[in-house]
């Protein structure tokens, strides 16, 4: 086995490339997460978003309102998860669950009623995200081949973290939403609206899955297949527990799902049971989410530990 | 005519079944102490939280400045310059001192906030009241007392007129609530009005000018300090004269029943981890371990009882080493234990009362066949404890879930009781109970000391552990910082004690900034 051919410049690209989607969803996690609401649904809103892009990028020709509609599509999913947990008080994983459910019913049966298609949707006019070619790279071979070439979406999952970051740890609704997430009652007394908070976080991270999804099935594909979503938004919630919320820790998780789904994929030509390296993402789901928990875990114990000082 | 900055007017609330307030009158004059004071359950903290907006009122009314409030919220009282110090603290443990004080209320610029305008504004009112607080720390890393402090100039920076201090002196020692005194009367002093919650009459006396008694969410009148005494206001909370001061029994020691040496354990803060206690339970007296809430009393009392582990040391029952055994088998050695918190350890509150009263004894061969239940002999056991600790509701197919304070509270006790021992750890037995109960667990623990048992007692109550212990030990920051026999005690020394004794210059007493 050639080891150099496993581990080069291209795999840096291939890593990102798998990572972004992820990336996306686990934003979408990390948004609710700060609220102290755990959004299972992630999965489900991206599938939703992914389908509205193919159907709205198909019919209208735009990317551009594709993306949109995703988020709004994205938004509406949300927006039914809001209302049964907040209003109605229903538990915030089973109705997750429920719209992960939903929305692979729910897009089979419009694409098949709708487009007349079965299994996968794909079609020329489907117009993708563009990509971002930049002039005068193509002369310099290694840079040229990590960077050059990204869907627009790619490029704006950068600004997107920071962004994020920003808005967390920056701004007054940033430190509004943290405070309702950590102590509620606080965070009333101080005369912030709870409940309403509560909305905004859901809803916002109803836009971020549909614009997960767009990217999914525009940016780093351009079709649409049944339960194409394959569990990224849930690896996108592992990543965000991972990451404990923070936007950055949170992207790093998914940049090692993404190493390990593209080295997969490179160790697939050599032979390796195809079997086993479709179950690498999830191995190192497992393996990260217990390393994580573990060392939290013994963390904590050292900090209440009465052996030890620490000052 | 004297201005009323506030006026509550037949005010109404209930819970569900539960009427909480149901003649609710109270009325504030600008720059006065008034105190609300009332037995535990009686709506005093529920009056006031209606006054802030926490809940909305389902009758009366409420006027500020003479301007009627209606659908009030937190915000919109804060707009009206009322503030809050709830007994728990409304602080969020992971941010920053500053970020709390400013939450809600942030100065920004642009679109983000501006900590250095927050730092500013907020050190002025620091410095005007001479109240010291780290703004950089994060709430968890501080003192309970610094804690307090940092709500006050919280709310002094939204603007407040009106403070309303809910308990505020339950989590402090006797020193530090005199410094907290001297605050309250230097914001008067300034102009502020405070509205002050209570239910120990000695204070009460000490600050207030007015004082307006609850009792069962009813209003039983407002009366001027100068016009009442300490047993007047006692009568008007309960309805009749009560006599706390029980007749203590005169301990007769036997041999020693539980050692604990050495011990260390895990806290949940700094100052709630156990470095290395010692001390030894006699059969017939009560040891009683007081210190301020959070100094590793709860954290002891696990590691006794087998609930948290012990990392160095050793726990002996009887002669026999419990160290890090099962809670189970430690009880099987003959340990009873009242816990603390009795809805998240003493009782399963959506059984009922018989389930409740013999969960402790559930393998023993009188309540069970085989593998079943004796369902007769348990309904007539539970019977004959709901007649002898006197448990109302009667009926034992009650779910507990329905039951007061002071009920619930009897269940555990009776259930420790009647489970035979030689060791009772009483962790908080009249923590959030009313007179009557308190009264009737006290006797009942003075009686199991007659009988032979060794008692470990932990309270936050001075008053609790002066009168029923034989020795006192006193906790502080997970060291014990004095053991004093129980006829050198008062409320200076145990406090003094519960401060860490030598050290006054560090805790709490950053107050003294006032005088400098």
């Amino acid at each position: 086995m050639d080891l150099s051919s496993i581990l080069n410049a291209s795999l840096i690209y291939a890593t990102f490339r798998s990572a972004t989607p992820i990336i996306y969803a686990a934003l979408c996690a990390s948004l609710t997460q700060q609220a102290d609401i755990l959004n299972i649904g992630t999965e489900g809103i991206m599938l939703t978003g992914a389908f509205a892009a193919v159907a709205i990028s198909y019919t209208t020709g735009s990317w551009v309102l594709a993306i949109i509609v995703a988020m709004l599509a994205g938004l509406l999913m949300a927006a039914i998860m809001a209302v049964a947990n907040i209003k109605y008080g229903a538990d915030i994983c089973a109705i997750g669950m429920g719209i992960n459910m939903f929305a692979i019913a729910i897009t089979k049966f419009l694409m098949t009623s709708v487009f007349g298609m079965r299994g996968t949707f794909s079609n020329p006019d489907i117009v993708a995200i563009p990509r971002v070619v930049i002039p005068g790279l193509e002369s310099i071979p290694f840079l040229n081949e990590v960077f050059n070439g990204w869907a627009l979406t790619e490029w704006f999952v950068i600004v997107f973290i920071v962004l994020m970051w920003f808005l967390l740890f920056k701004t007054k609704w940033g430190l509004h939403l943290r405070s309702v997430g950590q102590y509620p009652m606080a965070a009333q007394t101080a005369g912030i609206n709870v409940t309403s908070m509560k909305y905004q976080a859901i809803l916002i991270s109803g836009l971020i899955g549909g614009l997960a999804g767009a990217h999914l099935s525009l940016g780093y594909s351009r079709l649409f297949t049944e339960n194409m979503t394959n569990n990224r938004g849930f690896m996108g919630v592992a990543a965000m527990f991972f990451g404990n919320a923070h936007p950055v820790w949170t992207s790093v998780g998914c940049l090692v799902f993404g190493l390990t789904d593209s080295i997969g994929a490179r160790l697939q030509a050599y032979g390796i049971a195809a079997q086993l390296v479709l179950m690498l993402p999830y191995i190192v789901t497992i393996v990260v989410l217990s390393i994580s928990m573990v060392s939290k875990y013994y963390t904590k114990k050292r900090r209440q530990s009465s052996l030890l000082l620490i000052r | 005519m004297v201005e009323n900055i506030v006026e509550m007017e037949n005010i109404i609330k209930n819970f569900g079944l539960v009427h909480a307030v149901k003649t609710g009158n109270f009325n504030l004059r600008k720059g006065e102490i008034h105190s609300l004071i009332g037995e535990n359950g009686a709506g005093k903290s529920t009056m006031m939280k209606l006054l802030y907006g926490m809940y909305p009122i389902d009758g009366g009314s409420i006027k500020v400045r003479g301007q009627l409030l209606e659908n009030l919220t937190p915000k919109i009282a804060i707009e009206n310059g009322i503030g809050m110090v709830h007994q728990e603290f409304m602080l969020v443990e992971n941010l920053t001192v500053l970020e709390n004080i400013i939450l809600g209320f942030e100065p920004t610029k642009g679109s983000v906030i501006d900590f250095d305008l927050a730092r500013k504004t907020v050190t002025k009112f620091i410095e005007q009241y001479g109240m010291n607080v780290q703004l950089n720390k994060k709430v968890h890393q501080i003192s309970v007392g610094e804690a307090q402090r940092v709500e006050i100039i919280k709310i002094l920076t939204r603007g407040a007129e009106v403070i309303i201090l809910d308990e505020p002196t339950a989590v402090l020692t006797p020193q530090e609530a005199d410094r907290l005194f001297e605050i309250m009367e230097n914001l008067k002093n300034d102009g502020k009005s405070i509205i002050f919650i209570s239910h120990k009459l000695n204070e009460v006396m000490k600050v207030s000018d007015r004082i307006t008694v609850m009792r069962h969410g009813d209003y039983m009148g407002t009366v001027k300090k100068e016009d009442t005494s300490p047993s007047e206001l006692a009568k008007m909370m309960i309805g009749r004269e009560v006599f706390l001061d029980l007749k203590k029994e005169k301990a007769t020691p036997g041999e020693v029943i539980c050692q604990v040496k050495d011990l260390w354990t895990s806290g949940n803060k700094e100052t709630s981890k156990v470095r290395g206690i010692s001390f030894d339970v006699r059969a017939g007296e009560i040891v009683g371990l007081a210190g301020i809430d959070g100094n590793g009393q709860s954290e002891l009392v696990e590691a006794i009882t087998g609930l948290r582990k012990i990392e160095k040391g050793s726990v002996t029952l009887d002669g026999k080493d419990i160290t890090n055994l099962s809670p189970k088998k430690i009880r099987e050695n003959g340990m009873t234990h009242i816990p603390e918190d009795r809805n998240l350890r003493g009782l399963n509150r959506q059984l009922t009362i018989k389930d409740n009263l013999l969960a402790s004894r559930i393998d023993d061969k009188k309540f069970k066949h085989h593998f079943l239940r004796k369902d007769s002999s348990i309904l007539e056991e539970s019977n004959n404890l709901i007649g002898e600790f006197d448990i109302r509701p009667t009926d034992p197919e009650t779910l507990l879930s329905s039951l007061s304070g002071g009920n619930a509270q009897k269940i555990v006790v009776a259930r420790e009781i009647s489970t035979v021992g030689n060791l009772l750890v009483a962790a908080q037995p009249t923590r959030g109970v009313d007179i009557g109960a308190i009264e009737s667990i006290r006797s009942i623990i003075q009686e199991q000391k007659k009988k032979g048992i060794g008692i470990i007692l932990i309270s936050a109550d001075l008053e609790e552990i002066i009168s029923l212990s034989d020795r006192i030990i006193v906790i502080h920051e997970g060291h014990i910082s004095g053991k004093i026999d129980v006829k050198d005690a008062n409320e200076e020394n145990l406090g003094l004690l519960m401060m860490g004794g030598k050290d006054t210059s560090r805790e709490g007493l950053n107050l003294e900034g006032l005088n400098e």
